[in-house]
């Protein structure tokens, strides 16, 4: 990594993206504690996270890509082992673990081994075994790896709830997850951020589309206009420019042409879109982990 | 300190959650009872237990390393150590953690020596004496100690526990070797200073009953080197 560097806001959810050996699990791995930077500093809550590393981890929660739990252990042994070793008071231990098996759903297993789980089950253990001692910052790598269509509706809104109370760091590869749950995005290529910004700022609006009977040409303030056939008298005009407002102003502009107006609508970039822009203009390879 | 009790609690329990924690103490508890049969309860003969002792040597030097193969090396295996490392504690309280698992597993052990030594008690005429019999558990300790704490470390060195328990017999075979063969063969001074490393001269003084705090402070001094090279290493994997 050269010079990456972030800051992550009370209550925020970041989003981490970047292709294969872009160095987004080194990051989060650095910031986890899990490896030490051989430059540069860490702080988590005001604490630094080499010179007082203890502190530092202790208000952080982190969910490894692997998912990894002890798997001869009950789920409920489990979260009580995390709790000591998290340093949750014993007094307060039951009552975290408790806490932590009702967020994350998976109460009716407290017994089983996790071993026994399948994937989905053991993913919400170890996101349990992160939270149960009510970290004021989690870290999360690939948190939906290999969950099905119906877990990972329960995982993103899981996610969402933890998010309400907590400031949230995202490292994955799911594109369409971190559009759905993160209001930032932060973008890693070869070791460094190539973008950092909200995501629907990110997205921005790349123009607008409009379909109209009665124009067949049109100028609009600051932007360019294509104009495509599409019979009948219909014609599709893609309107390409800057700002916010462009589809009002495109509105105005056919209206005080008297045009018929079918559909207009925003094409707004999907962040995928957004991914392989910002690595192509930094000369980097598309998107993939 | 509760982090590493708890580290220490879940390991030890994980020993005893898998068949394996099991079969290896009533393997010992067969083996030892079979040899106390033999040699500690033969009519007419002393009430003893050096024959015990003297199989024990060899079995914890096998069971400890088996034991503590698994410490480090499951953790890097299965990816938990991330979780591990992420978590608030030092290097030395996983280390320490580990080590006292691996120590509570020998004390079972002992445990099954204890017995044997109750019933030569309740069955012998006269009583044996006890200065041999509790300086032959404390050096079991001691030996066990150095055992797991050398297991600890080659279990922080591999992902293989396979290579860990080698790794580990190997070891206390050439240390073995070079204390107590290798001296007859190089210099005398060379050779003094390797026999004062000798495990096996200092086992046969407790086994005569002999409990020299010398001893006690090598193996102690011995087992926190290697606990300490252990918790070292482990900080190593940060620096990737």
């Amino acid at each position: 990594m050269r010079g990456v560097s972030l800051e992550l806001d009370r209550g925020e959810v970041v989003g981490l993206l970047g292709p294969n050996g872009a160095g987004k699990s080194s990051t989060i791995r650095v910031i986890a504690g899990v490896l030490e930077p051989h430059g540069g500093r860490v702080t988590i809550g005001g604490r630094d996270a080499v010179s007082d590393p203890v502190a530092a981890r202790a208000s952080l929660g982190y969910l490894p890509e692997s998912a990894a739990v002890y798997s001869e252990m009950s789920v409920q042994g489990y979260l009580s082992h995390r709790a000591a070793v998290l340093g949750v008071p014993r007094r307060e231990r039951r009552a975290r673990v408790e806490s932590s098996l009702e967020r994350c759903r998976i109460g009716d297993v407290s017994r089983k081994r996790t071993g026994a789980l399948s994937k989905g089950y053991r993913q919400r253990v170890a996101l349990a075994g992160a939270i149960v001692h009510d970290p004021s910052v989690l870290v999360l790598d690939e948190p939906t790896n290999g969950l099905d269509p119906n877990q990972l509706r329960d995982a993103r809104s899981l996610i969402a709830d933890l998010a309400a109370d907590r400031t949230v760091l995202i490292c994955s590869h799911v594109l369409s997850e971190i559009e759905r749950v993160c209001g930032r995005a932060v973008i890693i290529g070869g070791g460094r951020v190539l973008a950092d910004a909200a995501v629907d700022s990110l997205r921005g609006t790349g123009g607008c589309v409009a379909e109209v009977r009665g124009v067949d040409r049109l100028a609009v303030e600051g932007a360019t206009v294509e104009t495509e056939p599409l019979g009948d008298g219909w014609v599709r005009l893609v309107i390409r420019g800057a700002g916010p407002d462009l589809r009002e102003r495109s509105g105005a502009a056919l209206a005080s042409r008297g045009a018929v107006i079918r559909e207009l609508r925003d094409e707004t970039e999907s962040l995928e879109d957004v991914f392989v822009r910002v690595l192509e203009s930094a000369g980097d390879e598309g998107p993939g982990r | 300190m509760s982090a590493t009790l708890a580290i220490a609690r879940r390991e030890f329990g994980s020993l005893f959650r898998l068949p394996a924690g099991w079969i290896v103490l009533a393997l010992f508890a067969f083996l030892t009872g079979v040899v106390f049969a033999v040699s500690g309860l033969t009519p007419g003969q002393p009430a003893t237990m050096r024959g015990v002792f003297g199989v024990s040597t060899v079995l914890v030097i096998l069971i400890a390393p088996a034991v503590s193969m698994r410490f480090l090396s499951e953790e890097s295996r299965t990816g938990t150590m991330e979780v591990v490392l992420s978590s608030p504690v030092r290097n030395w309280q996983v280390a320490l953690g580990k080590y006292g698992a691996g120590m509570a597993f020998v004390a079972c052990m002992l445990v099954v020596m204890v017995v044997h030594a109750v019933v030569l008690r309740a069955v012998s005429e006269p009583r044996p004496d006890w200065g041999p019999i509790a300086a032959g558990l404390l050096s079991m300790l001691l030996l066990g100690s150095v055992c797991v704490s050398l297991g600890l470390l080659a279990s922080s060195l591999t992902e293989s526990q396979t290579l860990a328990f080698l790794g580990t017999v190997l070891a206390l075979v050439c240390w073995v070797l070079a204390t107590n063969v290798a001296p007859a063969y190089v210099p005398a001074w060379l050779g003094d200073a390797l026999a004062s490393a000798s495990v096996n001269r200092r086992i046969d003084d407790f086994a005569r009953g002999v409990v020299d705090t010398g001893h006690v402070v090598f193996f102690a001094s011995v087992s926190g080197l290697l606990v300490f090279a252990a918790s070292v290493s482990l900080g190593m994997r940060r620096w990737a």
